[in-house]
């Protein structure tokens, strides 16, 4: 973790709907198409990637986001200890995959933000300012989208019933938090 | 405003993709030996027809994966959704 000022400080409460960030979670985003980096992606960290759209994967550690047919987000379940920079298995990955070439890997850590959202209020809230159909989305768990929020590119998973992870870039994350503080205001 | 079947994500609202022009555009094999008409024809000239038109579009917002479109562009229905390097359905 780079940065260690948190863009978002508080946790926000309103009637069914609770937000707050988590920091710091490691972030990879992880590229390759061949057969061959698949196998080695899943024998390196014990875990399959999700090759159906719109899915994740999840191990005891670790949870994999479908992002497109050639690129993935890999975000540890737990908070990692603060003053570390090397993620152990971005050292895995770079020896079994980037020095084979076989594909890519990315500390996305500081770049993205992660915030959580629990209640029955989630898929109101998104509904004030998003294109996307949460209507099956919302009952199937582990499902994955990258979609706009009040014009900001953000990735969506939903993790449990009423409980869902957001991804958005750290520039963008502050902007976005207060957006949805004053749309969850007035639901 | 109008869906678009992503054929990576499924179907999505328009706003999430940006158009990428008139598809099937083939770049001349030798660019040098064109005159200035030949070259400008491939660069600017489009078909902007009324009717069925083969369209590139990218999913910006979403997998950011580029695809072929086969647009009515007088109701914006679309006909076709077909991925790069396959060849265009028949009309």
């Amino acid at each position: 973790m780079l940065n260690y000022n948190q863009p978002i400080k508080e946790q926000k409460t309103y009637q069914g709907l609770q937000m707050s960030e988590i920091n710091p979670v490691m972030k990879l985003i992880i590229r390759g198409k061949k057969r061959e980096f698949l196998s080695a992606v899943g024998k390196s960290l014990n875990m399959v990637l999700p090759t159906k759209a719109n899915t994740s994967t999840q191990s005891e550690k670790l949870t994999a986001l479908w992002l497109s047919p050639d690129e993935w987000m890999i975000f540890s379940n737990s908070v990692v200890k603060e003053n570390t920079n090397t993620y152990g298995t971005e050292t895995l990955l770079n020896k079994n995959i980037c020095k084979l070439n076989l594909g890519a890997v990315i500390d996305v850590t500081d770049q993205f933000v992660r915030i959580t959202l629990k209640g029955d209020k989630i898929y109101d809230l998104f509904q004030t300012g998003s294109p996307f159909n949460f209507n099956e989305f919302r009952y199937k768990i582990g499902s994955v989208t990258q979609t706009i929020i009040a014009k900001v590119d953000v990735i969506i998973h939903n993790q449990n019933q009423n409980e869902v992870n957001l991804f958005v870039r750290r520039s963008f994350s502050e902007h976005l938090f207060s957006w949805m503080n004053d749309s969850a205001s007035r639901l | 405003m109008f869906l678009i079947n992503c054929p990576f994500c499924g179907e999505r609202e328009q706003s999430e993709f940006k158009a990428g022009g008139e598809a099937h555009i083939e770049r001349p094999k030798q660019p040098t030996e064109l005159s200035d008409d030949e070259w400008a024809e491939f660069l600017f000239m489009r078909k902007n027809i009324k009717g069925v038109q083969f369209e590139r579009w990218n999913h910006a917002h979403g997998c950011r994966k580029w695809f072929n479109i086969a647009r009515d562009t007088s109701n914006d229905q679309i006909k076709a959704v077909y991925k790069m390097g396959e060849k265009p359905p028949v009309k």
